[in-house]
């Protein structure tokens, strides 16, 4: 029924006896302590609070079993800063306004920070298409988008718009 | 929503060892793809198996292999993989269609074909897409191995021709003339949702450059993923050019197609889509078969 597994989070190892049934945001949010990861649909998979990186590629932590993740590394948003310093999609959607209530902001900031690494200068559709596995209840996604933008640069961008 | 307790966790590095697996562990026992449609059917209780055999680390069963003209898509191969491939564009460029707009980003990159197929949700759109380019489907167990061509594989919805203890290993497709094309589109009540109605178009262009061979497939049927082959019939003669038959062939796929009416959509409404979404496909893939044609 349990099983030893160890995950690399945030570059620290995580060792414990786990339920085999244990979900990955659980562990991450209850055994490793590290609560930035949300449970925004009742472990549904719809809302994309709960997203990740398992090796630098964002999924959902509640589509996840625990003992699935062994010997994985993964990153979550309190590991996006590195040494203190904010990642650039943190600062714009500081500058931006991108956050209302910011419940589902960790898991917009993860699958972002993947997008924004493989995708050169997309375009304001390609950006919201690539929203569509995070559910944001207060914004409107108009501010999340404008900051997105902002970080991936090029003239279709809303910093270069407002210069 | 939350699992039911699992006694056992398989995470085996090759299908010999993930067939061991199975037969040590027994029936109650299920093999897990991509699981971003297990995981939500195993936390919701409608599978409660005693253990999990992983094949995520079953590295033999990912990637796309191209020998030929033939191509051989590793089950385990995974949506944003398939949706990134441009050397399926043409004769099999549908399967980039469907992948690229199956769920979100991150259901992509851990969500499988192999997976997909498996598992033949009713809004699913790797099933009528694989019937509609002509694939078949290598089955592996300790008995031997087997090919089923996806409508022998694909039965009602939830429901396949695999065996308990055979893992699908691979997704085949013949090698296909360059005078061939594909094209898949779905529709459902927002952006990249679940397909109400799924549709995969495939044509391929004899040298008078009228349809040779024609096919259509839909899903979002009660009765699973189903060929249209009235609708198949008369496009055979047809130009690219033709869109008065073109769209006489959409309006026969969709009037001869049985539909359901259900909380989506009702029977009429279906058909009306099949009717719509049928006309784009078989538009496009005419168009990605010229395409071949002058190349």
């Amino acid at each position: 029924m349990n099983k030893e597994i160890s995950i690399i989070i945030n570059g620290e190892v995580y060792q414990h006896s786990v339920p085999i049934r244990m979900l990955l945001v659980d562990f991450i949010r209850d055994v490793a302590g590290l609560t930035g990861t949300h449970v925004g649909c009742t472990y549904e998979g719809v809302c994309g609070a709960c997203t990740v990186h398992v090796e630098g590629e964002a999924v959902k932590s509640c589509l996840m079993l625990a003992v699935q993740a062994n010997g994985r590394t993964i990153t979550t948003i309190e590991g996006l800063a590195v040494n203190g310093k904010l990642h650039p999609l943190q600062k714009a959607f500081n500058d931006h306004h991108a956050l209302q209530c910011g419940f589902c902001s960790a898991g917009i900031l993860m699958n972002m920070a993947e997008f924004v690494r493989t995708n050169r200068e997309p375009s304001e559709a390609e950006i919201r298409n690539a929203l569509i596995g995070n559910l944001c209840r207060c914004t409107g996604y108009a501010h999340i988008v404008d900051a997105v933008k902002d970080v991936v640069g090029g003239a279709g961008s809303a910093g270069a718009a407002r210069q | 929503m939350y699992p039911a307790i699992i006694e056992n966790y398989d995470a085996p590095k090759s299908v010999d060892e993930a067939l061991q697996a199975f037969a040590k562990r027994g029936s109650e026992s299920c093999f897990v793809a991509g699981g971003q449609s297990l995981m939500q059917a195993i936390k919701a209780r409608v599978l409660s198996p005693k253990s999990l055999i992983d094949l995520q680390h079953v590295t033999e069963l990912k990637g796309i292999e191209y020998n030929k003209g033939v191509v051989r898509i590793g089950a385990m191969t995974r949506y944003r993989d398939i949706a990134a491939d441009e050397r399926l564009d043409g004769a099999y460029q549908a399967l980039r269609d469907a992948a690229s707009h199956v769920g979100d980003r991150q259901v992509r990159n851990r969500g499988t074909i192999g997976g997909s197929l498996c598992w033949n949700y009713i809004a699913a759109c790797m099933p009528p897409t694989c019937m509609g380019i002509g694939a078949s489907l290598e089955l592996v167990s300790k008995a031997g191995k087997r090919s089923l061509l996806a409508e022998e594989f694909l039965h009602g919805p939830l429901e396949t021709a695999r065996r308990d203890d055979e893992i699908v290993v691979a997704i085949n497709l013949p090698a296909a003339p360059t005078t061939c094309g594909s094209a898949y589109k779905k529709w459902g009540l927002v952006t990249d949702a679940l397909p109400v109605v799924g549709i995969c178009a495939y044509i391929e262009l004899g040298d008078d450059r009228r349809c040779r061979v024609a096919r259509l497939a839909v899903g979002g049927l009660a009765t699973g993923p189903r060929r249209a082959e009235a609708g198949e019939k008369s496009l055979i003669g047809v130009s690219a050019n033709d869109g008065l038959a073109i769209s006489k062939a959409a309006e026969t796929a969709a009037t001869s197609t049985e539909t359901q009416s259900d909380i989506w959509a009702d029977a009429d409404y279906r058909k009306k889509l099949i009717e719509t979404l049928g006309r784009e496909v078989i538009v496009t893939a005419f168009a990605r078969a010229e395409q071949g044609k002058r190349s």
